[in-house]
């Protein structure tokens, strides 16, 4: 049976559930608007919890890693040597300097050090941010508060091994931010395990949340991708399941939705067969695919109750989406995948992948992985470039409305979620 | 494919030994690279070359410490990556590039030693 009628339930469309959400169309004047992207910045990215890194990232005390965040700033992270994550703000309490940075100071860079040393006038700091040492003290003044200086501190806290920082001081608490939900679910994902990673990174020319439009729904496929599933597109819709068999859960402002899958390959026995041109024999040799590896690890203990929470048939993976602009993907196969998408202008933003498998323990799980990576990013690529020709087009404003199906329903949400903050920040009413 | 040494794949593997100086690389960034130099005809010839053997291969490397592996393993291996990198383009793209992917183009910031 087709994979329409094997998965479909007709449950009736997702959007009319949600009270919040109209059906009408669309405006993204908050996609293209200048004035918009200095609110939204102000109101959202200067407040909100941002992921930064994870704790891999820091696997010893005296470790650090600097990010470069347009219009937010530059800022440190470290493993002190009390063993806490700290976010410091990377400037010199003398005057002003970059503290931390090598050959080119707006490249981030990564290192071990006992204590960071600025470039101008040598002023040292623990990596807790304190100043240890002013070079010719004795040349400053009554007026120098010795105990107070500092590369100042922001918060920083660690949820599931993702670091989190906050630019603002009167934020929610982290976990308080992500709430119950996204608390419980998360952390019975093994992150711990997930050890080999890639980091694919690029700029994209286009407002930052139609980057993260391109991932939250499932009506593109057919035709941005198709050709990867069948040149004749009627062939290819066949093959994406139908829009009643995905799980949506939007609860403000975070959202998750779950997503069905193909089954996975019959354990080998013998051979694939003489070699082809043919994709699906290279997916049956390497025993993998877009969807993942398909011999699944059992040693890993992925697969808790948490998964597939609204209890879709042909489960793949669920996707949760943290707000502002991160998406965790974990995937029933056994590996997981970070999106992000951190604005730098209001027509471009850095896009960045993460895909996290287990260590291999054989040659052929290691190939699995290569292949489940390379389809990930050769399906990005294809995403990357369409926000980039949506982008460009809305700028133009030649149309002012856009028109938005029931499958697009996350859409809807984020664009409310993301308006009604900087809403409610300018109202001064912010909860 | 100027690649006259031997010795430089496990024995049975000798006859892909022509493809190692192009496609034996450590990197996805240098495969990918080395997958747009190439034509669609070039891409193909590799992937028919390697196909062939691709199974007998990964049997082969699973018998090894994934972790420990010999040179010449190491470079069996990153041959198979290379038949990964060049699989969509000969089965499905019909070109090195991803159709309709215009200029994007994605940095390789982190990857796993092996």
């Amino acid at each position: 049976m087709a994979i329409q009628e094997r998965l479909a339930t007709g449950r009736g469309k997702y959007t009319p559930g949600y009270p919040d959400l109209d059906t009408g169309p669309v405006s993204y004047e908050d996609s293209i608007s200048e004035e918009f992207f200095q609110a939204e910045r102000e109101a959202i990215f200067k407040r909100t919890w941002l992921k930064v890194g994870r704790v891999e990232q820091l696997p010893r005390n005296g470790t650090f890693f600097t990010r470069e965040l347009v219009g937010l700033g530059s800022i440190v992270i470290t493993r002190h040597t009390d063993g806490q994550v700290y976010a410091l703000h990377n400037i010199c309490a003398h005057r002003g300097n970059k503290v931390v940075w090598q050959e080119h100071p707006t490249n981030e860079t990564q290192g071990t050090a006992r204590q960071f040393a600025c470039k101008y006038h040598g002023w040292r700091y623990g990596l807790d941010g304190k100043c240890s040492y002013v070079t010719k003290r004795d040349e400053f003044f009554e007026s120098l508060p010795d105990d107070q200086l500092a590369m100042p501190q922001l918060r920083c806290e660690v949820f599931a091994g993702f670091i989190f920082v906050n630019f603002s001081t009167d934020a929610p608490p982290l976990r308080e931010f992500l709430g119950e939900k996204l608390t419980a679910e998360l952390e019975s994902w093994p992150f711990e395990k997930f050890t080999n990673h890639w980091s694919f990174r690029t700029k994209v020319k286009g407002n930052w949340k139609i980057g993260i439009d391109a991932l939250l729904e499932w009506y593109h496929p057919a035709y941005v991708h198709g050709r990867f599933l069948n040149t004749n597109v009627a062939e290819a819709e066949k093959l994406v399941p139908p829009m009643d068999s995905y799980h949506y859960d939007l609860f403000t402002p975070h959202m998750l939705t779950s997503v069905p899958g193909p089954p996975v390959l019959k354990k080998k026995t013998g051979s694939v067969g003489p070699a082809a041109r043919d994709m699906n024999w290279a997916y049956r040799l390497f025993r993998a695919g877009l969807f993942g590896p398909d011999d699944i690890r059992t040693d890993l203990g992925h697969l808790t109750d948490d998964r597939n929470p609204g209890g879709i048939r042909a489960w793949s993976n669920d996707q949760y989406w943290l707000f502002p602009n991160l998406s965790i993907q974990l995937w029933g196969r056994g590996y997981y995948i970070t999106y992000q998408y951190i604005p730098e202008t209001v027509g471009t933003h850095a896009y960045e992948v993460d895909i996290y498998f287990p260590e291999p323990r054989t040659a052929s799980e290691r190939l699995a992985q290569e292949l489940v990576v390379d389809s990930t990013i050769e399906f990005a690529m294809q995403d990357t470039n369409t926000v980039e020709a949506t982008w460009s087009q809305l700028n133009n404003r030649a149309l002012q409305t856009f028109h938005l199906s029931d499958m697009e329903l996350m859409i809807r949400q984020f664009h409310k979620v993301v308006r009604d903050a900087v809403a409610a920040h300018q109202a001064g009413s912010e909860k | 494919m100027t690649t006259t040494a031997t010795g430089l794949l496990p024995e049975p593997f000798r006859a892909l030994e022509p493809w190692v100086t192009d496609w034996a690389l450590a990197t996805r960034e240098e495969r990918y690279q080395k997958r747009l130099s190439k034509t669609i005809d070039e891409l193909q010839a590799f992937y028919d070359a390697i196909a062939p053997l691709a199974e007998d291969a990964i049997a082969y490397l699973d018998t090894r410490d994934v972790h420990a592996l010999s040179d010449q393993d190491t470079r069996l291996l990153h041959l198979l990556y290379s038949m990964i990198m060049t699989s969509y383009p000969v089965n499905i793209f019909k070109q090195p590039r991803i159709p309709d992917s215009g200029a994007a183009y994605f940095d390789t910031a982190v990857e796993p030693a092996l």
